[in-house]
């Protein structure tokens, strides 16, 4: 993400952000989406990269130019509002998830953004006789200072699987 | 463990009743591994996904691993990525650009077409040319390698018929996909995901299923994402059976030219020339004349497309996409979904990018379409497993009257070749379900192994 160090530990400025995806997670966590919706600034943009499996110092190559999500405000709303219809069968029984979210590094992007890194493991859990799911990904946030609080403004998802091992991504990370 | 009675299975299929075991049974499993997988014609890749020479993509036949290049003359070559020398995996990543393939083990290399071009102490270890002819090998090529539209085709057995004479009446309806223009298509992705789920729910609800698309797709109706899913114009659509495909199309709206309807699924004005000039008069009159927009379709065994046209904004603007997935068998219960984007390579920037977002709203894993079927394919899966899914036969006669006829008759004034029928049916889902029983019901295919730079 960059070559400055990151913020001390005990910045108010790094607290702050740690809090801020503390906070997030437990709205994901209880499913309040739009409570989460309320965290992002209107130009969100929302990215999961495809990742793919490559020699050790590969030449570029060909590349897939995909995401797992690509998102602007309309689509991550557009996802909410589904969730709180009554036919989101694939979240009916809901997902029980948790979103630990730790490592988190904050760096002084501008006067009100900050770049913020965390690694997820989240553990998703639906019935009674499934295996349950975990997800493993980095996050490069950046979070913008606003009159409101802080917000997000841009998530990068770096997950570390190629082939993904979860039914489907009607849940947030 | 019981050996399954393959004839009665084949037999209750072609009546339209299938013994629900089928979409987990591991014996059943075996026989679509034996019979169909060894024989078929499977899609690997398209070649937009390796543009440049050294450009190769790694996939799979099931467990067969192949590597997917265009090699330093531009030729597209399939080989199995398995050393000669000792079988290691060759190839180890999913894809990349390399002139040459060389193996961890014991460093034997392979130029990206496949031949053999090193091997260490050649002399000291085998005495040269005379204990291992070296010139000659290569990896093994794929038994059979064809191409249609850029689209990578292999199959297992090398007496396959001709990949087009396999294609038939279906390539008129996968055009629409995959040829909008000379350019063709580019692919990107693909998505990879594993679902607990049986392979054939996948590929037969994309041959024909109009009948779940109101019900499991009532929530993007109601937020408003794609118009047309909703049960009186979803039964308005026609359901086509054409070679070794079928699919779901829409009824468009009343009245309009082919450059209106275009323009209703979101077209812009700069595409549909060279849609006019590529399409064939034929093709032009489903679209114009018999007012048909295709949607989803499956071409056996396990490759399907799908084309729809969601709001992708607030304003309310309708874009197209177009997806094709493939659904690779893991077992009887588990299937690899790999889903692809892909697009004209001539379309205008602006246009990439606006269907690119619609098909991440509605396909791939999260996709707001997607999401719920395979919602019901796991369920059905898990039920499918146990000893009472024995007891039962699905009835997937819809379409049907009790003696077999077709309850409407079919679309007199439908353009496309095969045939088509207007309303709900399940004759989709029977068609591949026939192509199905037709591989159980044949022997395995057996083939001799080649001896590699053997003794005389």
């Amino acid at each position: 993400m960059t070559t400055q160090k990151p913020l001390p530990y005990d910045d108010p400025a790094h607290l702050a952000a740690h809090q801020f995806l503390v906070e997030e997670a437990a709205l994901l966590d209880t499913a309040d989406y739009p409570g989460w919706l309320d965290l992002l600034t209107e130009d969100i943009r929302y990215l999961m990269p495809v990742r793919v499996t490559t020699a050790r110092g590969a030449p570029a190559g060909p590349q897939p130019g995909m995401g797992h999500f690509d998102e602007d405000m309309y689509a991550l709303r557009k996802r909410v509002q589904r969730l709180a219809t009554d036919h989101a069968w694939t979240e009916d029984p809901p997902s029980r998830t948790r979103h630990f979210v730790t490592n988190v590094r904050t760096f002084r992007a501008g006067p009100d953004e900050l770049e913020v890194e965390s690694a997820l493991l989240l553990f998703r859990s639906r019935g009674d006789t499934r295996e349950a799911d975990l997800i493993s990904a980095g996050r490069a946030d950046l979070i913008r200072e606003t009159q409101e609080g802080l917000r997000l403004a841009r998530r990068e998802i770096t997950v570390d699987e190629a082939v993904l091992r979860t039914q489907n991504l009607a849940i947030f990370l | 463990m019981t050996m399954i009675d393959l004839a009665a299975v084949v037999s209750q299929v072609r009546r339209g009743m299938i013994p629900a075991h089928v979409y987990g049974d591991p014996e059943i499993f075996a026989l679509e591994r034996d019979r169909l997988f060894s024989r078929s014609w499977v899609f690997l890749a398209h070649e937009s996904e390796i543009p440049d020479p050294g450009d190769y993509v790694v996939r799979r036949v099931l467990t067969d691993s192949f590597i997917v290049a265009r090699d330093e003359t531009g030729t597209v070559r399939v080989m199995f990525n398995m050393c000669l020398h000792r079988g290691m995996q060759v190839c180890r990543a999913e894809l990349g650009n390399a002139s040459h393939f060389r193996c961890p083990y014991h460093a034997w290399t392979y130029r990206n077409d496949g031949r053999l071009a090193g091997l260490p102490f050649h002399e000291d270890a085998y005495g040269g040319e005379d204990g291992f002819a070296r010139s000659g090998q290569r990896l093994l090529p794929a038994p059979a390698m064809d191409t249609y539209r850029g689209l990578i085709f292999i199959s297992l057995d090398p007496n396959v018929p001709k990949l087009r004479d396999y294609l038939g009446d279906f390539a008129f309806y996968l055009d629409f996909y995959v040829s909008q223009s000379p350019a063709g298509i580019e692919l990107r992705g693909p998505q990879r995901w594993r679902v607990k789920a049986n392979w054939k729910i996948g590929a037969e609800n994309f041959a024909g299923d109009s009948y779940h698309t109101p019900h499991t797709h009532a929530s993007v109706v109601e937020i408003g994402l794609f118009r047309e899913p909703k049960a009186s114009k979803r039964k308005e659509g026609a359901l086509y059976q054409a070679g070794p495909g079928a699919g779901t199309t829409y009824k468009l709206p009343p009245g309009g030219d082919f450059a209106s309807q275009l323009r209703y699924v979101g077209y812009p004005d700069a595409m549909i020339p060279a849609m006019a000039a590529t399409w064939s008069d034929r093709q032009k009159a489903l679209v114009a004349d018999s007012g048909f927009m295709v949607s989803a379709a499956t071409l056996f065994p396990n490759l399907s497309l799908v084309h729809n046209w969601p709001q992708i904004d607030e304003r309310g603007t309708v874009r197209p996409f177009i997806s094709l997935r493939q659904w690779q068998p893991i077992s009887e219960r588990e299937t690899e979904v790999l889903s692809w984007f892909a697009v004209d390579a001539a379309a205008p920037e602006e246009f990439k990018r606006d269907s690119y977002k619609a098909y991440l709203m509605c396909f791939g894993i999260s996709g707001m379409f997607e999401q719920d079927d395979v919602e019901n394919w796991v369920s059905i899966t898990d039920m499918a497993t146990g000893s009472m899914a024995r007891r039962l036969n699905l009835n997937s006669r819809m379409g049907l009257t009790s003696d077999g006829k077709p309850v409407k008759p079919p679309v007199a004034a439908f353009a496309g070749p095969g045939v088509a029928y207007q309303g709900f049916g399940e004759y989709g889902q029977r068609h591949w379900l026939s192509q199905w029983s037709d591989h159980l019901e044949r022997e395995p295919v057996t083939q001799k192994a080649t001896d590699l730079g053997a003794a005389r």
